[in-house]
């Protein structure tokens, strides 16, 4: 009995320390990790658009949040393809492409910084019904952006950090 | 001091500029055969016996409005990323204007014409270093339509697929045009595309150009390529001695040797840099095939071989040398 009590802990302490850091990603209001990005439909030249998730500890921040969320993905991550849309290639391929440029990106996503001039809201107003939730410490919210892609890459290809086509000849 | 440091790197960056640069790939727009095929742009000949199809390009470009959209929405990409496409609308009437005047023109002291061979005049077609191959079909189910498209970037010397994209459009009522449809599926392969290039160009800016040497023995040649010759003490076939010259100037010695036999020689995947010392003006300049092996058509000039060798390029990745004759 005592055997099967300690073997109990055992796996129950297993368990916290493989899940736990697992959960507590979840709830980051911070991690980039930890958002849903979905491409809507081909969009007008030189645009993506996507519907994305984020979080907040109110609905505006939430909001915020979504937006860098979607410059973060057209970055970092690409775009998942859709029933009648391509997938969309990171503008940078290296995974450690934010770390090798801390600054820069610290400063690119800050609140009201410059990853703003690339987002287009497609929906006016507070995001509501399946696209609101109250969560554990806050909002998780959807809503529906232009990002204004072709831009971004011309960016951070004039910023040096992507190459572009004609850079190689 | 400091001003001749500034001069001086003024100077290397321009020189870097002006020299350093590789070649740039000449990419074309191309429906596919296919896409010929099935929509009767094609001129058929008889082979001795054996009936085949050639894609008729000038016909499709001059009869299907939705096939020169579509090059016309791809194009208008390409020049916005500064990588203007050349039209082979454009090259097709290039090159029969030229056929026209080449005919026409007199020597205005001799009264000689051009001079042609029917090879050089077989070689003066349309011509790109990578190839976008166009393909789509238009499904009708019931009320509604879609376009399926297929989209493959070939390298045009090593026959590899650099990019190759697939997709269906959304469905739209048959009474619709399908215009929007095949614009839509441009601006949907648009991204990926454009990645895939980079990639190549990335790859071919770090491992070297691919490009592919085709040998050739004209019967007027003495000597094939099982002829052997003492190199170091040591007997060696021509084709070894030619195939340790590949390993010592392609980069990182990375080439394949195709096939070998007494009267031919290919060579393909072999990585060259991208700009070398010109012997002539001692410059760095960009360099291709037919810049590469220059080298090697020297070496095969001079004693032991003596041999007679011509080389002719087939654009920027291909080359072919010939042994006897040129």
């Amino acid at each position: 009995m005592k055997r099967l009590l300690i073997f109990s802990l055992i796996a129950l302490v297993c368990s916290c320390v493989c899940f736990g850091q697992g959960k507590d990603r979840r709830k980051s209001f911070k991690s980039w990790d930890n958002y849903e990005i979905t491409t809507e439909r081909v969009a007008v030249d030189g645009t993506k658009f996507v519907k994305v998730w984020g979080f907040g500890k109110t609905v505006d921040k939430a909001v915020m949040n979504a937006k860098r969320n979607a410059v973060h993905a057209c970055i970092f991550r690409g775009l998942p393809g859709a029933a009648t849309a391509n997938p969309t290639p990171a503008i940078l391929k290296d995974p450690d492409a934010y770390v090798m440029n801390q600054e820069y990106f610290d400063a690119f996503f800050e609140a009201g910084g410059a990853y703003l001039a690339y987002i287009n809201m497609t929906t006016d107003g507070v995001p509501s019904g399946q696209d609101r939730r109250k969560v554990k410490g806050g909002y998780k919210v959807a809503i529906y952006v232009q990002v204004m892609y072709d831009n971004l890459r011309r960016k951070l290809e004039n910023d040096g950090l992507a190459r572009s086509l004609n850079s190689f000849f | 001091m400091k001003k001749i440091a500034l001069l001086s790197l003024t100077i290397l960056a321009f020189m870097s500029v002006a020299f350093g640069q590789a070649k740039k790939p000449i990419i074309m727009v191309v429906p596919s055969d296919s896409w010929c095929l099935r929509n009767g742009f094609v001129q058929e000949f008889d082979n001795m016996g054996t009936p085949i199809s050639v894609p008729d390009y000038s016909a499709a470009l001059l009869k299907d409005p939705d096939i020169r959209a579509m090059i016309t929405s791809l194009s208008g990409f390409m020049a916005s990323e500064g990588y203007p496409l050349q039209s082979l609308e454009q090259e097709l009437k290039r090159i029969q204007n030229e056929s026209a005047e080449m005919a026409m023109m007199m020597g205005k002291q001799s009264g000689g014409g051009i001079v042609e061979t029917p090879i050089e005049r077989l070689r003066r077609t349309a011509k790109a270093d990578i190839i976008l191959n166009l393909d789509y079909t238009i499904n009708k189910l019931g009320p509604n339509q879609h376009v399926e498209f297929n989209f493959q970037a070939i390298d045009a010397y090593s026959s590899k697929i650099i990019s190759g994209i697939t997709g269906v459009g959304d469905k739209i009522s048959t009474t619709s045009s399908i215009l929007s449809c095949l614009q839509a599926a441009v601006l949907d392969l648009k991204d990926g595309f454009l990645d895939n290039l980079n990639s190549y160009f990335y790859d071919m800016s770090v491992q070297g150009r691919e490009i592919s040497v085709t040998l050739f023995r004209y019967d007027s040649c003495p000597i094939d390529f099982e002829e052997e010759y003492e190199i170091n003490g040591f007997y060696a076939e021509l084709a070894d001695i030619i195939e340790a010259w590949f390993a010592d100037h392609a980069v990182s010695g990375r080439f394949s040797l195709d096939s070998k036999s007494a009267n031919r020689m290919r060579f393909n995947q072999v990585r060259i840099p991208l700009t070398t010392v010109n012997p002539i003006n001692g410059r760095e300049t960009p360099v291709d095939a037919n810049g590469f092996v220059r080298d090697l058509v020297n070496t095969l000039k001079k004693s032991p071989y003596n041999l007679v060798v011509g080389r002719t390029p087939k654009g920027l990745g291909e080359v072919w040398i010939t042994l006897g004759d040129k």
